[in-house]
């Protein structure tokens, strides 16, 4: 029985890609600027603040221009105007060429190192390094590759190996080594083939389209190339772009494989990031590196303590520094760590340096317009009445709610078989989730039965 | 007035990329003779066992030393590698140009000079690739 069961048990395969999440911030594409950084109403995914947009926009532009490094921007505003959105319609701008790394305020907070070292592994992390290798390479397709072995069976074998491209065709004599690395790679008469002619390494491109109908029975792999163009001998450069981080990581890395396996980088010693700093600014000084000033995100930034503020302070005066941007939702509170009450709970030397922007409350059509997007993001299809309702919720409680109300009522309207979500869904679920509002009005009439009552327990401070 | 202006803009393109094109050429034709003489050094050090050989110059053939045919062909595969380079050169300044007039960005890390062999070797070995 117990060798029955496990042999009809198929393993279940779930394909990874099929899978698709839809984050808060998913239907982010840009800032939603013209070219004149004039931010228009309703673009990629963003909606409104047009004054935090634009200054967004001009901070944009710095970025690109690598004109500003080591500069500080906060977003600061309400719980759900858009910070975030913000942060990441800059990054999505940005593009894919300029690092940019997202990390929460109490990511630092670890056994594993110490609050610093994450923070100035996050910096290192925003600031790549663009490197540019050139080869020489051999680049053309098999004609005929003929290796004569000598008749003892013993002793160095010699061939030929002509090679073409669309232009010109040639004959190169082989040594030993040669023909065990291309035998070693497979090559035949119709391979597209390039050789490195430093390292003389061979790495096979495909086979030639002309050559496409040789056989009928062909490997799924088999992957056929045009006959490549122009000269025999080519150069070749590639640009690299790399994070201090990896080349950080990589040096430091004095355990080999383990490190690598288990992801695990612990805390890399000042003088590795010293002997790297010094090298990537020597191989600027000879042009044969560019340095990239990313973006840092620093989410919550209210999170940090004391000890992380003044760290930030100096790290931001530091030549290989990138763009720091924070958010957070914080009026005048206490900086954590300290009894000191400051704006943003961030202290004052440090708000000093920054430049502030504002975000400010969505009016109605905005709202509408957003979880509009929403919808169009998680697929549900919403009635206009249904919409209005939502938007009202939306003003009254809040947009977040508002757009968890989206995917439960999408459900919930997919339960009863029908198309489109009405009214009654958006009831159904308003009743069904309480939102912070009505949970703490809740808990005011019931406090008494719940455990560990504290009436005259402080509230958190939000605003 | 308008079409006198695009006109000359397009004229102003279109020869650049004609440049592009000459160079990428000529790069080509000169690999091409750089092959060629390649397998002529390799068939005079292996093949002919008789100390002169017969060159072709244009459409006659002179018998020359065997020695100093080999040193001629040296030298001019030397000049050939040089020219390749210059042209290559040259021809990253022209592709440059053509981007601008075009109004394209310029390509990313275009005016890097490359990595040593031996820094190449190690950032490869670094990154596992």
């Amino acid at each position: 029985m117990a060798a029955q069961m496990s042999t009809t048990k198929v393993p279940e395969v779930r394909d990874i890609t099929r899978i698709e999440r839809i984050g808060a911030h998913s239907h982010i594409r840009g800032l939603g600027l013209d070219d004149a950084l004039e931010p228009r109403q309703v673009s990629q995914g963003m909606v409104g603040q047009l004054a935090s947009r634009r200054a967004a926009g001009v901070i944009l532009e710095m970025i690109k221009d690598g004109h500003i490094a080591g500069r500080a921007v906060l977003i600061a505003g309400q719980p759900g105007t858009g910070k975030t959105a913000i942060a990441m319609g800059i990054a999505q701008a940005l593009g894919t060429d300029t690092p940019f790394t997202a990390m929460a305020g109490s990511e630092i907070f670890s056994l594993e190192m110490s609050k610093t070292e994450a923070l100035s592994q996050a910096f290192r992390k925003a600031m790549g390094v663009r490197i540019k290798e050139e080869t020489e390479i051999i680049e053309g397709e098999v004609v005929e590759i003929q290796i004569d072995r000598p008749a003892t069976g013993t002793g160095a074998k010699v061939g030929k190996l002509t090679l073409k491209t669309t232009e010109m065709e040639t004959i190169y004599d082989l040594g030993n080594k040669m023909i065990e690395s291309l035998s070693k790679e497979k090559v035949q008469a119709g391979d597209v083939i390039t050789i490195d002619k430093a390292t003389g390494k061979i790495s096979k491109l495909g086979r030639s389209f002309t050559r496409a109908r040789d056989y009928d029975a062909m490997g799924a792999q088999t992957q056929f190339v045009q006959c490549p163009e122009g000269e025999l001998q080519k150069r070749k450069e590639v640009v690299h772009t790399v994070s201090l981080h990896e080349i950080d990581v990589i040096n430091s890395r004095t355990q080999g494989f383990l490190a690598l396996f288990s992801g695990d980088t612990g805390e890399i010693k000042s003088e590795v990031r010293e002997q790297i700093n010094a090298k990537v600014s020597e191989w600027r000084e000879e042009g044969k590196a560019e340095i990239i000033p990313g973006v840092l995100f620093i989410d919550e930034v209210h999170m940090l303590d004391m000890e992380c503020f003044s760290f930030l302070n100096r790290a931001l005066e530091t030549d290989l520094s990138p763009v720091l941007i924070m958010a957070t939702n914080r009026g005048i509170t206490r900086i954590r760590g300290t009894n000191y009450q400051s704006p943003h709970g961030i202290p004052i030397d440090l708000l000093d340096r920054l430049l502030i922007i504002a975000t400010s409350p969505y009016t109605e059509k905005e709202t509408r317009q957003i979880l509009k997007i929403r919808c169009e993001e998680e697929d549900v299809e919403m009635s206009e009445e249904a919409h209005t309702v939502l938007t009202r919720i939306g003003m009254e409680t809040s947009l977040r709610y508002a757009i968890q109300l989206i995917s439960t009522a999408g459900l919930v309207c997919r339960k009863r078989r029908g198309t489109e979500v009405q009214v009654e869904d958006i009831k159904r679920v308003y009743s069904l989730f309480l939102d912070e509002a009505r949970s703490s009005q809740y808990m005011k009439e019931y406090q008494d039965s719940f455990l560990f009552n504290e009436t005259q327990a402080p509230q958190m401070d939000t605003s | 007035m308008e079409s006198t202006r695009v006109l000359e803009y397009l004229t102003e393109v279109e020869e650049a990329a004609e440049d592009v094109l000459t160079n990428k050429q000529q790069i080509v034709d000169l690999d091409s003779k750089r092959n060629v003489n390649r397998e002529a050094l390799r068939a005079l050090r292996t093949t002919s066992d008789s100390e002169k050989v017969k060159v072709c110059f244009g459409n006659m053939f002179i018998k020359l030393p065997k020695s100093k045919t080999q040193d001629m062909i040296k030298k001019d595969q030397e000049q050939l590698d040089k020219e390749i380079n210059d042209l290559r050169k040259e021809l990253k300044a022209k592709v440059n140009h053509l981007n601008v007039i075009q109004g394209k960005p310029e390509l990313r890390g275009y005016n890097l000079s490359p990595l040593s062999a031996e820094e190449v070797k190690a950032i490869n070995h670094l990154m596992k690739r």
